[in-house]
């Protein structure tokens, strides 16, 4: 159990779940995405926030990984199924805090609950479950989520 | 009660007419004439109402507050804003109550705040007011108790003060909450609604209010500064732009095409819709008079929320999305009265199901309108536009529902076809500036070829020297104009003028035009509809007959209520309007209308200067 597996476990994670996301989006299952939303933070230009998001989405996914990591340590068990129920949380809290509350709040583009007719927003905000962005991105957003936790706690146990 | 006689039928019900609608970017409220806000949809603009005897006088909710006695009533917005000012006249006194949304400030306040404050201006004035909090369109239990001494009403994630200050005690009665005060020169009161969802009440003090009031002002007047129009009907122009301001919402970019629901287009009729959706079908105006206006921001919010709300249903287009960008519009049908008795009364709409082949015209149409202001396009948007223009080379063979979302057997209605040109016609356009993939060109070309050969070949005439609704009928259409506004065939040519003067003559109704006179599948009539009147100036003005165009839109601009809105539709017999309002089409089509009449006098005039400087010339 290493710091190394546990980045490598979030790069793998992190290609696994933005992976399965854009093929639900192309599926037409879900409007979703995370790097074109993390990008738009600090570019109205849609070439250059992909390209940054996916940076960003990477570094996040890094750091999210490093969490897991410290939590396995904690528990001193590093399973499979144990790295599920992290990313099924993880999942939870992405889509009813992360991305529906505070990304909206420190997003310069996006519309919220504060917005008004002084505001002109880029970008529709997520919504409970980012349900705005269709009916089936939570469902998707969970899947990836557990995926990414279970891949993790695989590289993380294997390394 | 009035000077302009807008009293109220023996049901209760106001007349369209006599509505003012006053917003904040989220939500419209809609202030009758004799000062009874009758429609309030909370916290968005197509949530639940928290007052609509628009639609039921009895269970529907309001918020009056209007003088104890009989009095005649002038209203205006303040210059330039959103904000309502009328002006009540009784035997002793006058009054003044100012309206608002009021919009949001860096200090802490509600989430929404509706306010009515009451100015003495002479005499004495007896006032009184009465809210009734209906959630839910009158559906949904709510409770009235106090806290801190505010009355609240209460249902669910919902929560609703009544902060009173110089309005007399408020009091709760049953289940409403009101009071009764007498202004003199230069007293002051306010009555505020103040608005909560799924969160703490926020309780605002007096001077509180005043700011935020005095920031609303001040908000919409920089807005409306900021809008540019060269031409002869700017205070219309500028109404009509700060009313569609009001049905931009502000969280995503999305523009309602009417802030209401089940506004009868017959009274006690079956056309009953709900508009408070997104259609694809507007697409073209709203980035065109927002670029005209100087509205880059909202433009480019709107093409963002655009694109984005179609991906889920890409390449295909539903007509109409939410306003949050989702595609579930399921229409159901609310236990509600009616306006006037009109049922029913429906919330949804099952016309997102419907295939409307003219909306990839407009997409196609809007977003070479936006790479012209914007001076470019993403290139994945590029894509999926290219993906679209394959979409319709294939589609456009089919049959649809129109424009008008008829509810009787699909047909090949001409104007779907036109924008299927258009469509194929602008992604040639973008291709050739290399903005969409040019793989698929000779194929676009080939059947944009095809498709407009289907057109003059079956959808014109000889007989009445038009282009007809479908092929193989006399009917005509009030949409042909689109097809003309929107860049297909050429304006000047006989075709056109043919069809404009056959339009006008077979629809005309004076100023007015009706959509068309064939069968849509719906039982009963309707009146006319405004917006085709506008698109017939247009229409003149682009054929060349600028001098009629200038005529009827002076006629035009005459047929607004006393605060300049326009609802969808009016009977010619009486003028009263009819359908949902504001109506952001035929706004819209105001705005189209007047810019490009204002542009072609402009260049008439300067090639007229450039005449008389050559003549001049040594």
């Amino acid at each position: 159990m290493t710091v190394v597996g546990a980045l490598a476990g979030g790069f793998a994670g992190t290609v696994v779940l933005t992976s399965v996301l854009r093929a639900a989006t192309e599926l037409h299952l879900t409007r979703i995405d995370l790097p074109f939303l993390l990008g738009t933070i600090v570019t109205g230009d849609r070439r250059r926030a992909k390209a940054l998001g996916y940076l960003a989405h990477f570094l996040v996914g890094f750091a999210f990984a490093l969490v897991y990591y410290a939590l396995f340590a904690v528990l001193g068990r590093r399973d499979w199924w144990l790295g599920a129920v992290f990313g099924l949380a993880h999942g939870v809290i992405s889509g009813t805090v992360l991305v529906n509350v505070a990304l909206p709040l420190v997003h310069p583009r996006m519309g919220s609950e504060l917005s008004d007719a002084t505001t002109n927003a880029l970008l529709e905000p997520p919504g409970f479950l980012a349900r705005n962005y269709g009916p089936q991105t939570a469902l998707a957003g969970l899947v990836s989520h557990v995926l990414y936790g279970v891949i993790v706690a695989v590289f993380v146990g294997g390394a | 009660m009035s000077i302009s006689g807008m009293g109220r039928s023996s049901n209760g019900y106001a007349p369209l007419r006599a509505y003012a609608p006053i917003g904040d970017g989220r939500s419209v409220a809609l202030v009758a004439e004799d000062g009874s806000i009758d429609w309030l949809a909370w916290p968005n603009l197509d949530s639940a109402t928290l007052f609509a005897a628009l639609l039921d006088v009895d269970a529907g909710g309001f918020f009056r507050l209007a003088p104890a006695g009989p009095c005649t009533v002038t209203r205006r917005y303040l210059p330039d804003t959103n904000v309502l000012e009328t002006t009540f006249t009784t035997a002793s006194g006058v009054a003044r109550v100012v309206d608002a949304l009021t919009l949001r400030e860096e200090r802490l306040g509600p989430a929404r705040e509706l306010q009515r404050r009451v100015q003495g201006v002479s005499g004495t004035v007896p006032m009184a007011w009465v809210v009734q909090p209906r959630f839910g369109y009158g559906r949904a239990r709510t409770r009235l108790g106090s806290r801190a001494g505010v009355p609240v009403a209460t249902s669910g994630a919902d929560a609703l003060a009544v902060c009173s200050f110089g309005a007399g005690t408020a009091r709760i009665e049953g289940d409403t909450v009101r009071g009764e005060f007498e202004t003199s020169p230069g007293s002051r009161g306010v009555v505020a609604l103040c608005g909560a969802h799924q969160e703490p009440l926020v309780l605002p003090s007096p001077s509180e209010l005043d700011a935020r009031l005095e920031h609303t002002i001040a908000a919409w007047r920089a807005w409306a500064t900021g809008r540019s129009y060269r031409g002869a009907w700017r205070d219309p122009v500028l109404r009509s732009a700060l009313a569609l301001k009001l049905l931009v919402h502000a969280p995503s970019g999305a523009v309602a095409a009417a802030a209401t629901t089940s506004l009868p287009e017959q009274l006690g009729g079956e056309r009953n819709w709900d508009y408070r959706f997104c259609w694809v079908r507007d697409a073209a105006f709203i980035i065109d008079a927002l670029l005209q206006l100087g509205c880059a921001p909202e433009a480019e919010a709107y093409f963002w929320w655009l694109m984005q709300a179609t991906q889920l249903t890409h390449p295909r287009l539903h007509p109409l999305y939410r306003l949050d960008g989702g595609t579930s519009t399921t229409e159901r049908v609310l236990p509600l009265a009616g306006y006037e008795n009109s049922r029913p009364v429906r919330i949804g709409n099952a016309a997102a199901a419907q295939q409307q082949l003219d909306s990839y015209g407009e997409l196609l149409q809007c977003a070479w309108l936006y790479a012209k202001g914007a001076g470019g396009l993403d290139a994945e948007i590029g894509r999926r536009l290219a993906e679209v223009a394959d979409l319709v080379g294939r589609l456009w063979r089919e049959t649809d529902a129109g424009i008008w979302e008829v509810r009787s057997a699909p047909q090949h209605f001409t104007h779907s076809k036109m924008m299927c040109w258009v469509t194929l016609d602008r992604a040639l356009a973008l291709a050739d500036q290399g903005l969409l993939p040019d793989r698929h060109v000779d194929r676009w070309r080939r059947e944009a070829d095809l498709c407009r050969d289907f057109i003059e070949q079956q959808c014109y005439s000889d007989e009445l020297g038009s282009y007809t609704r479908f092929p193989a009928t006399t009917e005509l259409d009030a949409s042909l104009l689109l097809g003309l506004l929107a860049g297909y065939g050429d304006p000047t040519g006989a075709r056109w003028h043919g069809t404009v003067a056959a339009v006008r003559r077979e629809l005309g109704h004076g100023p007015y035009l009706y959509r068309y006179l064939g069968q849509d599948g719906l039982s009963g009539t309707e009146g006319v509809f405004l917006s085709c009147s506008f698109w017939l100036a247009e229409a003149l003005a682009r054929t060349g007959s600028v001098a009629e165009a200038r005529t009827l839109m002076d006629e035009l601009v005459s047929l607004a209520n006393d605060v300049g809105i326009y609802a969808e539709e009016i009977d010619p017999a009486t003028g009263a309007f009819l359908g949902n309002l504001p109506q952001g089409l035929t706004h819209l089509a105001l705005i189209s209308a007047a810019a490009a009449i204002a542009e072609i006098e402009i260049a008439e005039a300067g090639v007229a200067d450039a005449g008389v400087a050559e003549e001049g010339r040594p």
